[in-house]
């Protein structure tokens, strides 16, 4: 779900990492203010690196397999430095297996990490009311999932498809859309379900994982 | 698994040589200036352009070839579509479907572009140490954060996904069936993911304080890391001078063309 090189115009790349840039200097803003940041970057990092290792795990979804995106709970565990954190695994993306590319970077880190930020809010309204318990987890994890990986989609399917440089009829623009949009949804279904299923296990094994939110 | 792409680096080329932050400049502008182009004989210069500085990097062929897994599926969707979808001028129909030339020219036109950005992208990063090539995107400004955060999450990123494998392998051993869905198995593979991650929150702690030890947050950083030469000035002239001339290029031929039209 990484658009690659060589589609978009460069009026779009060029935004694409404005955006990137306001974002990023926004988190590490936020970064900055806390009490101790340099504390946070190994986390941070070394949870970078496992969410990565974890989209290796394919799903098996018959006929196929899929495999993970998460970025629902990294936004959910890392707060702001998810942004960063999902920036850096595209930029490794790109650089290591050609997955997604370099002019497409900013782009692409938009329509997976703003969605992360979206879901960290979501998760973060488990605490909003009373106290929390393993089905508020489990509900607010699969939201944040389902939530973030189904806005990447809608993000990733509209641009993709306004501008593919190709002379497509809009009536089968709006068809492919909303195509592409319902093959995702089993996608979607699925994240939701292990998002919640890994904030349920996290809140029991280390709950400390789950503290910034 | 092999993640770093700069198992050449060693070798002895130009752009070996070159000074990596003037390297990232002026690869990068080549590569925004090619996904600019839109004309037909700008592409063929782009290609002409591109097996040239392939050939003067000296990587080898197989370097390329082994690097076109993932994006082989995406041309072959493109290839597979798009000729079908887009367009109207109808050159030649396969049973029921029509072949569009706006669509062939859409397929010509993005697979060109996405190759040559991917292989100028694979020189620049397979002709330097990958740490190297970050200590150079830090001299230009990368935030110390972001860096840090980069040479972190690669050095972990080979023994992190060691532990996937020892697991899964575990999980194998004791009969688990990866391959069929079940709730029960999502339930599984949910856990696997969540031990991942606990893992490595776990070694993240022991790791920090190690970094604590050896004075990260107090040592200044390295100065003088790279030199600058009269070559690297004039190389990264050249970079400029052709990607301008691409953008230039393309502008011209597309206004001929449309003159021509009319």
């Amino acid at each position: 779900m990484h658009i690659p090189d060589g589609i978009l115009p460069v009026p779009v790349t060029a935004a694409g990492y404005a955006a990137t840039a306001a974002v990023t200097w926004y988190s590490l803003r936020k970064i900055n203010q806390q009490e101790n940041p340099r504390r946070e970057i190994p986390k941070a990092s070394l949870l970078t690196a496992a969410f990565f290792v974890v989209s290796w795990i394919h799903i098996p979804v018959p006929p196929a397999s899929v495999h993970l995106v998460l970025n629902g709970l990294l936004g959910a565990m890392l707060g702001y430095f998810a942004f960063p954190a999902i920036l850096i695994g595209l930029f490794f993306q790109a650089v290591m297996f050609q997955h997604g590319g370099l002019t497409t970077l900013g782009v692409n880190a938009i329509i997976m990490g703003l969605p992360a930020l979206v879901a960290y809010y979501i998760f973060r309204l488990r605490k909003s009311q009373n106290k929390e318990s393993s089905r508020k987890t489990a509900v607010f994890g699969f939201l944040a999932g389902a939530v973030a990986i189904g806005m990447s989609v809608v993000m990733f399917v509209v641009i993709l498809l306004t501008f593919l440089p190709a002379d497509l009829d809009v009536g089968a623009e709006r068809v492919a859309i909303y195509a592409l949009a319902i093959a995702h949804l089993p996608i979607i279904a699925i994240e939701g379900v292990i998002t919640s299923l890994l904030a349920v296990f996290l809140q029991r094994v280390r709950p400390e994982l789950l503290e910034r939110v | 698994m092999k993640l770093a792409l700069d198992e050449y680096a060693h070798l002895d080329s130009p752009f070996h040589r070159w000074d990596p932050r003037y390297k990232l400049v002026g690869f990068l502008a080549l590569i925004f200036a090619f996904s600019f182009v839109r004309d037909l004989y700008m592409l063929l210069a782009m290609v002409v352009v591109t097996v040239t500085i392939y050939i003067v990097s000296k990587l080898p062929v197989s370097f390329m070839l082994s690097r076109l897994r993932y994006p082989s599926f995406f041309l072959l969707a493109l290839v597979l579509i798009l000729p079908f979808i887009a367009g109207q001028t109808i050159v030649m129909s396969i049973g029921p479907l029509d072949v569009h030339q706006e669509g062939l020219h859409s397929v010509l036109l993005i697979a060109t572009r996405f190759l040559s950005i991917l292989t100028i992208g694979l020189i620049l990063f397979g002709t330097a140490p990958f740490l190297t090539t970050i200590k150079a995107m830090r001299a230009l400004g990368l935030p110390a954060i972001l860096t840090d955060m980069v040479l972190l999450s690669f050095r972990y990123l080979q023994e992190i996904g060691g532990d996937l494998r020892k697991m899964q392998t575990a999980m194998s051993l004791r009969g688990f069936q990866r391959h069929r869905f079940s709730l029960r198995g999502l339930r599984i593979l949910a856990w696997l993911g969540g031990s991942i991650l606990v893992r490595s929150y776990e070694r993240s702690e022991s790791v920090y304080k190690a970094m604590i030890l050896r004075g990260y947050g107090h040592a200044p950083h390295p100065r003088g890391e790279f030199q600058t030469h009269s070559r690297d000035i004039i190389t990264l002239g050249v970079f400029l001078f052709i990607a301008a001339l691409f953008v230039a290029g393309d502008i011209l031929c597309r206004s001929g063309s449309a003159v021509l039209l009319q």
